[in-house]
């Protein structure tokens, strides 16, 4: 998790250089979303937009995503608290430009950031289908319902970065199996009401 | 040997021998012979309590072991293919007679046959094919307090670890699913089993 260091408040005074607020706007919310290691090329598109050299622009780059971040983790939702994070002698515009987009997107980075946390595999989707076995090579006839249950299960998101593997699994049950898990899934609703009547 | 219910192939030629050796046996010996094959037929994989039961008979009544194994291997077609085709008690009956067995041990074993086809029906249908069987479910579930990205979560998990039957060995697969996803899956599983409550 990043963490604010002194040389991050220089860097960002290198956002004098923009060309716009909206520039400004952009460049944070990548900032924000892209992870520590790609922050390297991310530097090298920002750097022609605001004529700085390769090692500024790493500067301020790493500078933003540090402040993006801090800020969604301490869960900062007042412009008081943002702009405490700033030293005296910052530039007063420049602060309040950055703390305006900060409250602006934190609640949308903060989903993403709970999108994007370790996981088991998450689950997606689920269908379902009710099938009758009608015979069989131990036994001519028989009228036996069965569920094929269809989990869609999504693989850790950080793990796959862009490019999620979703897998699918077929599950069959049994009319006793799915009476069975019925009751474990009850037990957990009525747990879940308790812990939120509480 | 006009047609036989419980098989369409040509029955072994042994098969009217053993039958006749049967007949020697007294009313007695045979229901003690038949009692020893139900219990197998309903617990298959008690094959070491099947033979030491069947020793114990070839002693009791002075048999020997080798052709009384023969007899029962003869005697065991009946039932199974009885139970492949859902065969009823009478034409049970009917198919000992045709092979040479006497009435009255036919029509024993014939009452047998329709006091254990119940449990021997839901064991057949146990024996067959499931795709990717749900053997167990666990689950936990708990709060999400903090992580790296965010100091203060708050948000409820619920993890489940479901154990598969593939093929002949067990898979598990943990997920992990969010609140509203856990209601949305309990609604659709309710309307499983009225599903399948509707079908049975």
């Amino acid at each position: 998790m990043a963490a604010l260091r002194d040389g991050d408040f220089a860097a960002l005074q290198i956002l004098l250089k923009a060309p716009s607020k909206d520039a400004v706007r952009q460049l944070c919310q990548e900032c924000f979303s892209s992870p520590a290691a790609a922050l390297g090329p991310l530097a090298q598109r920002a750097c022609p937009g605001l004529a700085v050299s390769a090692q500024e622009a790493e500067q301020l780059v790493s500078a933003l995503h540090n402040l993006t971040r801090h800020a969604v983790y301490r869960g900062l939702t007042r412009a008081e608290d943002i702009l405490c994070l700033f030293p005296e002698n910052f530039h007063q515009n420049l602060k309040n430009l950055l703390t305006k987009i900060i409250l602006e997107n934190i609640s949308a980075w903060r989903n993403e950031a709970q999108a994007s946390q370790i996981s088991l595999p998450r689950l997606v989707d689920m269908d379902w289908r009710v099938d009758i076995k009608t015979s069989s090579d131990s036994i001519a006839r028989m009228a036996v319902p069965t569920c094929l249950l269809q989990l869609k299960i999504q693989e850790d998101a950080a793990l796959c970065g862009n490019n999620p593997v979703v897998s699918a699994l077929t599950v069959e049950l049994s009319k006793e199996t799915l009476d069975t898990m019925l009751e474990g899934l009850g037990r957990i609703r009525d747990q879940l009401s308790a812990v939120a009547n509480k | 040997m006009g047609l036989l219910n419980f098989t369409r192939d040509p029955v072994p030629e042994a098969v009217s021998g053993d039958m006749h050796n049967l007949n020697q046996l007294s009313a007695q010996q045979f229901s003690a012979l038949t009692e020893v094959l139900f219990r197998f037929l309903t617990e298959p994989k008690e094959v070491e309590r099947f033979l030491t039961q069947l020793s114990d008979f070839a002693t009791m009544n002075k048999i020997s072991l080798g052709p009384l194994k023969n007899i029962v291997k003869s005697i065991l077609l009946v039932p199974n293919g009885a139970l492949k085709r859902n065969l009823s008690s009478e034409q049970v009956r009917a198919d000992f007679i045709a092979l040479g067995l006497s009435e009255e041990k036919a029509s024993y074993f014939a009452e047998q046959w329709k006091v254990n086809s119940p449990t021997l029906t839901r064991l057949a249908v146990g024996q067959t094919l499931m795709i990717n069987q749900l053997i167990d479910m666990e689950w936990k579930f708990g709060v999400t307090a903090g992580s790296s990205e965010l100091e203060k979560v708050g948000s409820i998990f619920l993890q489940l670890k479901l154990v598969i039957k593939k093929g002949s060995q067990l898979e598990n697969v943990y997920v992990e699913l969010t609140l509203p996803q856990f209601y949305s899956f309990l609604h659709e599983m309710e309307r499983v089993k009225t599903s399948l409550e509707s079908f049975s």
